[in-house]
This record gives structure tokens, C-alpha cells and sequence, in this order.
């Protein structure tokens, strides 16, 4: 097709995607820093909400109670973190779909249960007690499955009568006795309670994120400029893995002032690196995104939906699982209590602080662990203080609903600015 | 372009043929004995009033929906296009009326939706080129494939559509009022671009309610009525048999029309005389 002549010819020496001249390029810093401002004005707010919570939580709470920013307090904090971060993980992948599970806490009650009476009473290998727990997670989000694909099952009441089947089944298997210690001396449990990195591995895996971000970012700008686009600058990306490095360093140092940083906590930092590149790097993820946009589109571009939702509720359930037995771990005990309460409502509002839209189509894998870290957060300095836990839910309660407020309104005002 | 890597078919030769085709929704037929054939390098225009199935035959060539009974022959062997992705391995690439594009996603992630190259480590900078390569041939002025579909306008939109329905080199192409949404310079780019696309030896299905458009580019109008054939013309028919054969009568409302406003002028040229 020749080109149309009213066409401003783009000079013969432009990158392909700088060719056209109503585009601004935001390739200096300073322009970046004004592009990522423009960003948050129009609505997407990306890790601020994350940024500001902490900010005011760390005041707050260590003008309260001085306990709270002490490094032995924080090696606590991420522990709980851990817990609960993994089961918001599975959140964030139904999120995506713009489906929710609200069955995670007694799924993860439920594994804890297995764990229990399958490993404690029953005497099997630990192995496979926790295969066997992980084995009945992907039954149960095979099961809601099935019920969203082949009997249209909204997942909101399939998962909300799953919460109650599976508390009941955590009940029974429990027995009368209903709580089973879990023995100190296994690893399981010291997995769960003391296991910290020795200081000079985690100092050295503080670097990794920031080589990874340099070397990857190398690769693509070699890349781009051979196939003849553009390519970021190459300040901007040393700036940002420079600080990157500084803050890990930073923090891994003050955590090695007190015990160190839990192994378990390791665990969810490598779940969410798995789940990040799977949902931004692979074919399975891009699908994912699709589905949660736009279904029938995405149904008419050839995608498998039907396997996207189940893969999603399978893996869901399976995150809960784990997250419940480690939890158990962390207890030391498998409990009637287990999974109650505050559990579900934690791990989904961790998903939706750290960016996950409730509306699908948005979030990232890195929303579960800075929403779960701000939510753990605010329950242990709530717990320093001492309140009792009718007040703990309240506030808990608010904080959920802020955070849907302000995901609502962002996503308002994407809209206005014509951002997806 | 991009160079075909299937074996297409020779021109003249038949790709598609629609025979008795039905499409019930509970107690309304949309489509009844529906018959058509496409044939390598033609355009068939399918023409119709509203509710005349066009849509509905689209949507069913497409794998979206299946027909009721009848009998769909591509390339000669019967085939079952029981899901979109099944059409589509069988090249037959549509772009829908509204478009079935994901606004989160970006142009590029719109483009290879469901065909990404290289599924376990996808290869962003393969997709950017292909996808830059792809929409300066069809001088779409799209000013970055990074942005998310929700910012561009719905030419833009429509582009975009467009490019990826021959994104997977197709054997026909079907387009469901590609030009509605267009403006007078980008009606005539996706003109073109048809003819270009027959050039090539595919199949092409344009529905369209602009009579002039669709003569311009079809080498066979179809008229659908009421979810029936109700008669096949050539580019020359004259806009008058083309009304008369889309409502299904020769005493209709456009004709009405034509007839009162000549009256109206004999009038004005009888009183000045």
C-alpha cells in the first residue's frame, strides 16, 4: 500500500516505534519521573497506595509502641507474612480473572487438618502428608472448576459454599479432640518457626534482584536495537536496579541485627518470582490477562478459557493449601481455629492493596507481598498495642474497604483517561 | 505482506461452501437454507437489513456459534468449526463488528492473542517488529504499540482488528462492517486492503451497509433477507434492484422516497414553466 502523502515522512534513521511524531518519548529521567506522575494522576496508581500505607503504619505504630521498627519485631512480622502471602498469591491469580475465592481460609484449615492427622496421628512421611494436602487443594479448585465451566456456578457462591463444606470437613477429620500439636523438634515445624538464611547468603541474594533487573535489561536493549527499536535508556535502568539493591541491602542488614531472614519468607519471595514471569512472560499469563479483560474476545482469539478459569482455581486452592500447612508449621498445631477468623479477608485484601483489581484484567504477583506486608503490618502493631481483636477486625475491615474504595475510584478514572 | 507458508489455493477454486444452513435460537430461526460460496481471489459482499442473519452467518463461519443443522465444506472435505480457535487453524480469520479486542491489554498483546510467539519465554521484541511491520504495510497511523487498546479511537481500533485477522495468513477473511466506524481516508486504506488481500488468492467476506462500498470492492453481492438467500448480484445491479431485493419488495420505503422527491421536482420544473 503506498503511503498516504499527507503523512509526515519519518526520518529514515528513527526507530521504528519513534516514528510517529504525536508520540511524546519520555527518554530522560526526568521525563520518566513526569511520565510515572502523569500515571498516577490519570489513575493507575501502580505500588503508591503500598508506599504511603507503609509510611503512615511504620509512624503510627512506632510512635505508639517503639517495639514495632525493632529488627527482632520485623523477622516476626515476615514469618506471619509468609503465611498468608501465599495464599493471597492464589488470590491474585483469580483476581486476574475477575473471579474471587472466598473458600481460601478454609481450604487452608483444611491442609493444615491433613497435615495433622495424616503426618501426627496417622504416622505417614511428611512428604507425603504435605503432597497429599497440596493434592487436595487442586481437587477442590478442580472441583470449583468444573462448577464455573460446565454448570455456570457464579465462583462467588460455588467458593462461598465451599467455605462452609470444607471448615466442615477440616471439623470432622479433626475429630473431637480438635487441635493436634505438631512435633517442635520436625522440620516442618522449625521451617515454620526458626529456619533463617545465615547472613551472608542473604546479603547476597539482596544482589540478585538488582543483576538480574541490569542483565535483563542489557539483553532486551541489545535486542531492541538490533531489531531497530527503540531501547530505554541505559541510565535510567542502572539508576533504578541501583536503588533497588541499596533498599534490599539495606533491609537485609537490619533484619540481620535481630534473627535474620526466615527461609519461609524466602519461599514466598520465590513463589511470587515464579508466578510473576509465568503471568508476564509466558503465553499462559498473557491469556490470563486477556480472559480477565475481555472473555468473548478472548474466547474468539482461539484461547482455551474454560482451561484458563480452571487453571486458575486450581492453582488458587493449591496456594491455599500450602499456605495453610505452613501455617500450621508457624503454629505448631493443626486446630478447629485454623484458617478462621481474619484469614480469607487478609489474603484477599493484601491482593487488591497491592494493585490486583477486584474488576479483573489487572494486578501482578508483586501485589500479594507488598499488600500482605502491609496488612501483617497493621495486625502486629494492632497486636503490640494490645487491642483486643474485636477492635483488630474492625480496622482490618476498614482497611479492606479502603482499599476497594480507592481500587473503584482509580479504575473510574483510568477509564476517563482512556487507560486500560 | 508476509510471504504464505500454507499452500493457498488456486484461484477460482472453491474454498468455502454453505449448504442449507440453519440457526435456531430457541423459537426464531436466524438463519434458514442459507447457501453461499466463496471461491479463492473474490470478494462476496452479504448484504441485508437489520435482523437479516448476516451477523449470525458470520458468527457461525467463525466457530462462535454452531449451526442448527446444514452442511460447511472447506477446501472440498466437510468440516465442524465447533470453536473459534478451530476456525482459525482452519484460516478462516474474522474481525467481528465489535471488534473482540482486550482494552487492558496492549497492541501487540492484542495482536498475537493466542498465538504469541514462543509460549514458555515470549518474545516481546519479535512481536514489537512484526507487529510495527505489519501495520506500516497497512499504513495504520497508530502512534505506539504499547499503549493499552483503551486509549486508541475506534479507527484505530478497527486497524488493529484488522491486522490481526491476517496476522495467522488466512484463507479467507471475513469482515462484519469493517468501514462503519471509519473515516473517509482509512474507508478507502481498508478498500484497498481488501483488494490487495484477493490479490493474494483469499477468500473474502465483507458485510456492509454502504452500497457503495460494497460495489466498489465485491465481485458478488449476496442479499440476505429475513434469514433467507433472497438473491445473488453483480457489482452493475442497480442500487433499485439491490433495495428491492434487501426488503423484499419493489414498493418499499426507499423507493417511496425516490418516488416522492421526483414528483416534488416535477412539481418545482412544472410550476416554472
Amino acid at each position: 500500500m503506498s503511503k498516504p502523502a499527507n503523512l509526515t515522512p519519518a526520518p529514515a534513521e528513527a526507530p521504528l516505534d519513534r516514528s510517529d511524531v504525536r508520540m511524546r518519548h519520555d527518554d530522560s529521567i526526568g521525563a520518566m519521573l513526569r511520565a510515572s506522575l502523569d500515571k498516577v494522576r490519570s489513575g493507575d496508581l501502580g505500588m503508591l497506595p503500598v508506599v504511603v500505607g507503609l509510611i503512615v503504619i511504620s509512624v503510627v505504630f512506632s510512635l505508639l509502641n517503639p517495639v514495632f521498627l525493632l529488627p527482632n519485631n520485623l523477622v516476626n512480622l515476615l514469618f506471619d507474612c509468609a503465611t498468608v502471602g501465599i495464599i493471597s498469591l492464589g488470590i491474585v491469580c483469580v483476581l486476574l480473572l475477575g473471579e474471587i475465592d472466598l473458600s481460601v481460609g478454609s481450604m487452608s484449615g483444611l491442609a493444615s487438618a491433613m497435615v495433622g492427622v495424616l503426618w501426627v496421628n496417622l504416622g505417614l512421611a511428611l512428604p507425603l502428608a504435605i503432597f497429599a494436602g497440596l493434592a487436595a487443594g487442586a481437587c477442590v479448585g478442580a472441583l470449583y472448576g468444573v462448577l464455573y465451566n460446565r454448570l455456570g456456578m457464579p465462583s462467588f457462591v460455588a467458593t462461598l459454599a465451599g467455605l462452609l463444606a470444607l471448615l466442615g470437613l477440616q471439623l470432622y477429620i479433626l475429630g473431637p479432640t480438635g487441635s493436634i500439636n505438631l512435633p517442635f523438634a520436625s522440620v516442618l515445624v522449625r521451617f515454620g518457626q526458626i529456619y533463617v538464611m545465615p547472613a551472608w547468603l542473604s546479603h547476597l541474594l539482596a544482589l540478585v534482584p538488582g543483576a538480574v533487573m541490569v542483565l535483563r535489561g542489557l539483553r532486551t536493549r541489545a535486542g531492541r536495537q538490533a531489531a531497530g527499536l527503540s531501547a530505554p535508556p541505559l541510565s535510567a535502568l542502572i539508576l533504578k536496579a541501583g536503588l533497588l539493591t541499596l533498599g534490599l541491602e539495606f533491609a537485609v542488614f537490619y533484619l540481620n541485627q535481630g534473627r535474620g531472614v526466615p527461609w519461609m519468607f524466602g519461599l514466598l519471595i520465590a513463589l511470587v518470582v515464579v508466578l510473576d514471569y509465568a503471568l508476564t512472560r509466558t503465553q499462559w499469563g498473557r491469556s490470563m490477562f486477556a480472559v480477565g479483560g475481555n472473555r468473548e474476545a478472548a474466547r474468539r482469539a482461539g484461547i482455551n478459557v474454560r482451561r484458563i478459569y480452571m487453571s486458575a482455581f486450581m492453582l488458587c486452592s493449591t496456594l491455599a493449601a500450602l499456605g495453610g500447612m505452613l501455617s500450621a508449621a508457624r503454629l505448631a498445631s493443626s486446630s478447629q481455629q485454623a484458617g478462621t477468623g481474619d484469614v480469607n479477608l487478609n489474603a484477599i485484601a493484601a491482593a487488591v492493596i497491592g494493585g490486583t483489581s477486584l474488576f479483573g484484567g489487572r494486578g501482578s504477583a508483586y501485589s500479594a507481598l507488598l499488600g500482605i506486608i502491609v496488612i501483617q503490618a497493621i495486625s502486629n502493631g494492632l497486636t503490640l498495642l494490645n487491642l483486643s481483636s474485636s477492635l483488630r477486625y474492625m480496622i482490618t475491615g476498614a482497611v479492606l474497604a479502603i482499599a476497594v474504595i480507592v481500587d473503584s475510584l482509580a479504575r473510574r478514572s483510568r477509564v476517563s483517561h482512556g487507560r486500560a | 505482506m508476509t510471504t504464505t507458508t500454507k499452500a493457498m489455493p488456486a484461484k477460482g477454486e472453491t474454498i468455502l461452501r454453505l449448504s442449507q444452513i440453519c440457526k435456531n435460537f430457541g423459537a426464531v430461526s436466524a438463519l434458514t437454507d442459507i447457501d453461499l460460496e466463496v471461491k479463492a481471489g473474490e470478494v462476496v459482499a452479504l448484504v441485508g437489513d437489520n435482523g437479516a442473519g448476516k451477523s449470525t452467518l458470520i458468527k457461525v463461519l467463525a466457530g462462535v456459534h454452531q449451526p442448527s443443522s446444514g452442511t460447511i465444506d472447506f477446501m472440498g472435505r466437510p468440516a465442524s468449526l465447533d470453536s473459534p480457535g478451530k476456525a482459525l487453524e482452519l484460516g478462516i480469520a474474522t474481525v467481528f463488528q465489535d471488534l473482540a479486542l482486550c482494552e487492558n491489554l496492549d497492541v501487540v498483546a492484542n495482536l498475537f492473542l493466542g498465538h504469541e510467539m514462543s509460549p514458555w519465554a515470549l518474545d516481546e521484541v519479535a512481536m514489537e517488529v512484526r507487529a510495527w511491520t505489519l501495520l506500516r504495510e497497512l499504513a495504520a497511523r497508530i502512534p505506539s504499540v504499547r499503549q493499552p487498546i483503551a486509549s486508541l479511537s475506534g479507527g484505530q481500533r478497527q486497524t488493529v482488528a484488522i491486522a490481526r485477522s491476517l496476522l495467522l495468513d488466512p484463507k479467507i477473511i471475513m469482515l462484519d462492517e469493517p468501514t462503519a466506524a471509519l473515516g473517509v481516508a482509512q474507508t478507502a486504506e481498508v478498500l484497498n486492503l481488501i483488494e490487495r488481500v484477493r490479490d493474494r488468492g483469499l477468500g473474502v467476506i465483507i458485510i456492509s451497509h454502504n452500497m457503495e462500498d460494497v460495489r466498489a470492492v465485491a465481485d458478488r453481492i449476496v442479499v440476505l433477507r429475513l434469514g433467507r438467500n433472497n438473491g445473488v448480484f453483480t457489482p452493475d445491479a442497480s442500487n433499485q434492484e439491490l433495495v428491492a431485493a434487501i426488503t423484499g419488495a419493489t414498493e418499499n420505503s426507499v423507493s417511496r422516497r425516490m418516488e416522492r422527491k421526483s414528483v416534488h421536482a416535477q412539481e418545482q420544473t412544472g410550476s416554472l414553466t
